[in-house]
């Protein structure tokens, strides 16, 4: 199946190989080789028609304008003696050219510890976690996991076991090359051969005494990977290239030493040395992780659709989110979805905004309205409305974890009233954030210093910045440097010592707290046994002994402009709500290695959000405005499996606290929450903890963990059960003051009755042949009803079926 | 090897008669107490085959120490032998620690691999991962729990949906990655039955289960058939994998309720109270009691979490300091917990004859440091632990596989994680060469190709 699957796929790619190419390019364009064992892999990157690209390296001829300085073999540019020259590349008669240098080549060759030893142990998975990396080590013989802890290794590795791991007398004889050769037996197999270049690299080292770190060792300081981003023919073959560059301007092959995997092995995969072979249509990330600095290539092969290109041209674009989301989908053959109904853009635009349903009264108003701007009006109109804020106020509570779990109920009302005053106000995202981490004060008039109440411990509360405001999760860095992102155990330290001089001592009254700014503690780095220069992540560092406040330079640097998580981070949050997934998915997961299916659109947005002065009513505006937000959630031929590159809107199932308010709505029975007045709507509760068994099956966060997995969004067996047995839904339609009681009292007829249901439930008038097959099916159900003597009302039962029937279907569960 | 949506070669999804056999087989054994079911399979009235085998996967979430449950080493130094002793078994060497008295009295019904190890990140999620699911989650792919895959091949049998999952699901661990326990990329669809309560709490029942009085079944049918008819405007939906779920949930609702047998599965209050006592009275004791009712009416795998987190709860996972648990808590709490809930279950399905085509298996995510840390517990050890199995075709009282001196690595035979996976498919019957279809329609085995079941505990 699969064979046949690739076989036809070939003949289509098959001419494409022979065709000339409209140019081509060397990766990574111009090369500094220095020393006589450095070398560069090149990639000849052709452009084809359509922005497509193809790796032709294989069958490019290379040519050196000085052949006694550099000779290029097999695609691998190799050192003969220092100079300059040129290196060009040819196919099917398209040249490029490229400068070339090289440096040092004279000199003998003395590797680094830092720079080449350390890579190689890491790439044969010495230091893994499952070998000597572990936290035990293994056989005696331990190493900081994949190499954070440089010094330490090299200890290990020179002045432990008298010697024997490493004996530059006779580097012949060293245990690090007789082991993981498997010249002696070595619990963890053979790792590299003898005389391969990773053995020559610790042969060399050890035979010029082994070194240790140097301060003049070059430090890295970031990765490049070519080609970046790149859509290739089906079933191609690409070779990726990762340059480590160094804190002396030095740049340097790295791609044999560092991890590579792809996010997405249904449309990539890749193998130890980088070449990556497409595997099927889509998208996929290349992650690189090399010497704890991460980056990827983003890979991709077009659907197999023919698109005719003004369906593009054509399309509507109401703003530059309209431009970047078509961009992708003519780069990916994927066809936008038609415009959405006046009636469908309605009821979207008010459960996503304020998580209520239009009445039937503003469905009919809206849907007869001439006026050609009416969904931007109404998008202002709701902006503006109380139930907006209830939502949103709720929405940042998730974030914020307000509950009476761990505040005493003053506390938690104090703190939602804080939040939802902050809503009202529009206040600026970055002014809400720096109010969170910099008030000081009592937490009953401050609210926001719940926020240090819920979390009294200096790790805690680092951990919960970081994932509540920029979506990073570091945990993993507490104990060792993160395994697959740049977290250093250090950088945690150093932010985790930012929180740590925040005091907080019990306030008057129950339940307050005063949080006040100590003037001395700091929490120590574990292995050091000191505290560490307190640093926000990639941030400026303040002394140890200083004075300045730490809370505020923290604020400072997360609240920046310039830091690259944080408006991201709840500009992504804010996309997701209108458009059923995070550019970044999930969203609280913005880490390196996890990419996002659209970058230009969300760099676009951010820095829209962030020269709107964190405006999240602007940011909302933006979105709702868009031809993109404004799509049918009724795929076409192309684009019935894109569930991340906007090509429709995309249908999903009610939150737990909007359902249960719709029903409220439809039926006109309010919901009863013990404690809470009457008419208190579920998107009103400053609390999770107030008992619904209804909000707890169909998925209500309990706000315990900064976790966007906490809220569930499927169905299952259990919430069908208590639609259909439990007393929720049930005793709103048995209710004998809402809907029903109203409608048999004014005496309407079944069709006016339909009528109303559909525009209070589904936003629309019914069709007529609903109207016409409801309307006697009603009919014959109270026929039946009537026989029954006992009956009070011959019409009620039915209509409470009716009603059922409509608050339990997909239609009204749904938003589309 | 055969494909999933190829109709000609499924040969066990050719379903009707096979599962009409079955939902009569089932319905039998629901309604009758155990001695009934005695005489009948006396009398070779209840048949078994292939396609009618379970599991019982016991997971012990935090991960037990080898060396403090089942790979004793009595005669390695105290810092790595622990403060528990060896306790002899009915089967003549093999010997498991003290924690467990009654288990040691069946160690002829079941068999111990001692050389389980996987090389992941030593974290609890990766462990979930794979020992559920039988791989490591990477390059995007959510691998499906075994149960899920079972319920995906098979079908329901009788009234009760094939995987269930007791008592909740595996929360926080520390690693915020997905622990493996839902159908993965098989869809929602398939994901297990999730009770989300205690069945020891006094008043535990499954909330729902029944319309309320004043709903006749009359108006029940009344409800599901307009709302079909209402619903009929969006069947595009359908292409929506949570919209046509919505409808799913909805079917299996109704098949719940509206068979006895089904709900009196997960009624314990059917049970004697000795029998609820011998299981433990506790969360772990009442789920695996309640786990075996359910394969009784049908289930076909069931999942018992023995805890939800390893966070401020007693746990396995003994590192020996706050929030975590110390070593002691084995011998007062942990330990007799599991050897109430996982004897009982040996016992009475022995006794039924059940165990023939039950497989139960309890597993951790790893083992644990073989050398007792500062704070007096053990750290995380992914290289080295113990997997139990019983019944399900895996024949007692065997060793498989002997770790090294201080139970730190396999010394012969070392096993993985996809390897018991291979082993429950195996018991199952399912042909390792089943390809599921993956993301856009891509076959995924249901093993790596080349992983075999452990042969060893079969013949």
């Amino acid at each position: 199946m699969i064979k046949q699957i690739f076989g036809t796929a070939l003949l289509l790619v098959a001419p494409c190989l022979g065709a000339r190419p409209a140019s081509i390019e060397i990766l990574p364009g111009d090369i500094v080789l220095s020393g006589p064992a450095s070398s560069q892999q090149l990639i000849v990157q052709a452009r084809l028609a359509e922005g497509r690209e193809q790796d032709l390296t294989s069958q490019a001829s290379f040519r050196s304008a000085n052949p006694k300085i550099i000779k290029a073999e097999g695609g691998v540019l190799l050192p003969l003696a220092d100079g300059s020259t040129k290196l060009t590349a040819e196919v099917e008669g398209v040249s490029a050219t490229i400068n070339v240098t090289v440096r040092q080549f004279g000199q003998p060759l003395v590797p680094s510890f830092l720079n080449d030893v350390q890579p190689v142990l890491t790439k044969g998975g010495c230091n893994s976690g499952a070998c000597h990396g572990s936290e035990a080590g293994k056989n005696g013989f331990k190493l900081s996991l994949r190499g954070y802890d440089s010094e330490f290794d090299h200890a290990m590795l020179t002045r432990t076991a008298v010697g024997r791991r490493v004996t530059p007398w006779d580097p012949s004889k060293s245990l690090l090359l007789l082991k993981p050769t498997l010249t002696i037996p070595h619990g963890g197999g053979r790792r590299f051969a003898v005389d391969s270049p990773d053995f020559r690299i610790i042969a060399e080292w050890i035979a010029n005494g082994a070194p240790a770190l140097d301060n003049s060792d070059a430090r890295i300081e970031s990765l490049s990977v070519f080609p970046e981003e790149a859509w290739l023919t089906p079933e191609a073959d690409q070779q990726v290239v990762v340059q480590a560059n160094y804190s002396d301007g030095s740049s340097r092959d790295v791609t044999r030493w560092a991890k590579l995997s792809s996010t997405n092995s249904g449309v990539a995969t890749v193998d130890d040395l980088g070449r990556v072979k497409m595997q099927g249509p889509g998208e996929a990330a290349i992650t690189v992780w090399y010497s704890s600095k991460v980056k990827f290539a983003r890979l991709g092969v077009a659907f197999d659709h023919e698109i005719d290109p003004s369906i593009y041209s054509n399309a509507p674009r109401n703003n530059y989110i309209d431009d970047r989301v078509l961009e992708k989908l003519q780069a990916l053959h994927v066809t936008p979805s038609e415009n959405a109904d006046d009636n469908t853009f309605l009821r979207r635009a008010y459960l996503d905004a304020m998580g209520a349903l239009p009445s039937p009264a503003e469905v009919e108003r809206f849907a007869v309205d001439p006026a050609p701007n009416k969904r931007e009006r109404l998008i202002e109109a709701i902006l503006g409305r109380e139930e907006f804020v209830d939502y949103w106020a709720y929405k940042w509570s998730d974030l914020l974890l307000v509950s009476s779990r761990d505040l005493n109920k003053s506390a938690m009302w104090s703190y939602y009233r804080w939040v939802r005053e902050s809503v009202e106000k529009n206040t600026p995202w970055d002014q809400l954030v720096r109010q969170v981490l910099t008030s000081s004060g009592n937490s009953s008039i401050h609210g926001e210093l719940n926020y240090y109440q819920l979390h009294r411990n200096t790790i805690e509360l680092a951990e919960n910045v970081t994932q509540a405001f920029m979506g990073i999760r570091i945990t993993c860095a507490r104990c060792h440097n993160h395994p697959l992102e740049k977290w250093t155990q250090n950088d945690y330290y150093q932010f985790a010592n930012l929180v740590s001089r925040v005091a907080q001592k019990n306030g008057t009254g129950a339940g307050d707290v005063v949080v006040y700014r100590s003037p001395s503690g700091g929490i120590n780095h574990p292995k050091l046994g000191k505290p560490l220069p307190p640093r926000p992540l990639d941030g400026a560092e303040l002394a140890l002994d200083g004075t300045a406040d730490r809370r505020q330079h923290l604020a400072d640097w997360l609240t920046s402009a310039e830091n690259p998580y944080f408006a991201r981070a709840v500009v992504n949050k804010i996309w997701e709500n209108f458009m059923g997934r995070g550019i970044v998915h999930p969203v609280d997961d913005m880490r390196a290695s996890n990419p996002a299916s659209n970058e230009k659109l969300l760099t676009a947005l951010t820095a829209d959000f962030i020269e709107h002065k964190f405006d999240v009513k602007h940011l909302i505006r933006r979105i709702m405005l868009s031809a993109t937000y404004q799509r049918s959630s009724r795929s076409n031929e192309t684009n019935a499996d894109d569930e991340m590159y906007y090509s429709r809107y995309i249908v999903r199932r009610l939150p737990a606290e909007v359902a249960l308010d719709a029903v409220s709505q439809v039926t006109r029975v309010p919901t009863r929450f013990s404690g809470y007045p009457e008419g208190t709507r579920a998107l009103q509760l400053p609390d999770t903890q107030v008992t619904s068994y209804f909000l707890t099956v169909f998925g209500r966060p309990p706000r315990i963990n900064v976790d966007a997995a906490e809220r569930e969004h499927a169905p299952t067996i259990k919430q069908a059960l208590h639609v259909i047995n439990g007393d929720t839904l049930n005793n709103m339609l048995r209710d004998q003051e809402g809907a029903i009681e109203m409608f048999l009292k004014l005496g309407l007829s079944n069709g006016k009755i339909l009528e109303h249901l559909y525009l209070s439930a589904l936003s629309r008038y019914p069709t007529n042949a609903e109207r016409k097959t409801l309307a006697a099916a009603l009919d014959e159900a109270e026929k039946e009803t009537a026989a029954d003597a006992l009956e009070r009302d011959p019409r009620r039962k039915p209509l409470e079926d009716l009603m059922w029937a409509m608050l339990t279907g997909k239609e009204f569960l749904f938003n589309h | 090897m055969f494909r999933l949506d190829d109709q000609k070669t499924v040969s066990f999804c050719d379903g009707m008669r096979r599962r009409d056999f079955l939902h009569a087989g089932s319905a039998g054994m629901l309604g009758l107490g155990l001695t009934d079911f005695l005489a009948l399979k006396a009398q070779g009235a209840v048949q078994k085959d292939k396609s009618d085998m379970n599991v019982i996967m016991l997971f012990l979430v935090g991960g037990p120490s080898q060396l403090d449950t089942f790979d004793m080493k009595p005669d390695a130094p105290s810092e790595i032998r622990g403060p528990y002793k060896p306790l002899k078994t009915n089967v003549p060497g093999i010997e498991i620690s003290e924690i467990f008295p009654r288990m040691a009295r069946h160690a002829d019904k079941w068999s111990l691999v001692r050389t389980l190890h996987h090389t992941a990140a030593a974290v609890h999620d990766t462990g979930h991962q794979m020992m559920q699911t039988g791989r490591l989650f990477q390059g995007g792919l959510n691998y499906p729990h075994i149960g899920s895959v079972l319920g995906k091949l098979r079908g329901p049998k009788g009234d009760v949906p094939p995987h269930v999952l007791l008592p909740r699901p595996i929360g926080n661990t520390g690693g915020n990655m997905p622990h493996g326990q839902d159908a993965g990329f098989l869809g929602k669809a398939y994901d297990p039955f999730v009770l989300n309560a205690d069945p020891s709490e006094p008043n535990f029942e499954v909330p729902d289960m029944l319309p309320p009085d004043y709903i006749s079944s009359m108006r029940v049918d009344r409800r599901l058939k307009w709302r079909d008819m209402i619903d009929d405007a969006v069947k595009h939906f359908e292409e929506v994998p949570d919209a046509k779920l919505l409808d799913t949930t909805f079917h299996q609702a109704y098949t719940l309720m509206s068979s006895e047998k089904a709900r009196a599965a997960f009624d314990l209050t059917q049970e004697s109270d000795d029998t609820r006592k011998r299981y433990g009275q506790n969360r772990f004791g009442q789920s695996c009691l309640m786990a075996r009712r359910l394969i009784e009416a049908g289930v076909r795998f069931a999942t018992v979490n023995m805890f939800e987190t390893v966070f401020d709860e007693i746990t396995w996972d003994i590192h020996g300091s706050s929030p975590f648990s110390p070593i002691e808590c084995y011998s007062n709490l942990v330990g007799p917990m599991f050897d109430n809930g996982f004897t009982s279950l040996v016992e009475d399905l022995s006794r039924t004859g059940m165990l023939d085509n039950t497989l139960i298996i309890a597993t951790g995510e790893f083992g644990r440091t073989p050398k007792i840390n500062p704070a007096g517990g053990r750290d995380h050890w992914p290289a080295c632990w113990s997997v139990v199995m019983a019944g399900g075709g895996i024949q007692g009282g065997r060793v498989v596989g002997e770790s090294d001196e201080i139970g730190g690595a396999p010394k012969s035979r070392p096993t993985s994680p996809g390897e018991i996976a291979a082993t429950v498919y195996h018991s199952l019957g399912i042909d390792l060469e089943t390809q599921l279809p993956g993301p856009q329609n891509r076959p995924i085995r249901v093993v790596d190709h080349g992983v075999e079941p452990i042969m060893e505990l079969f013949t």
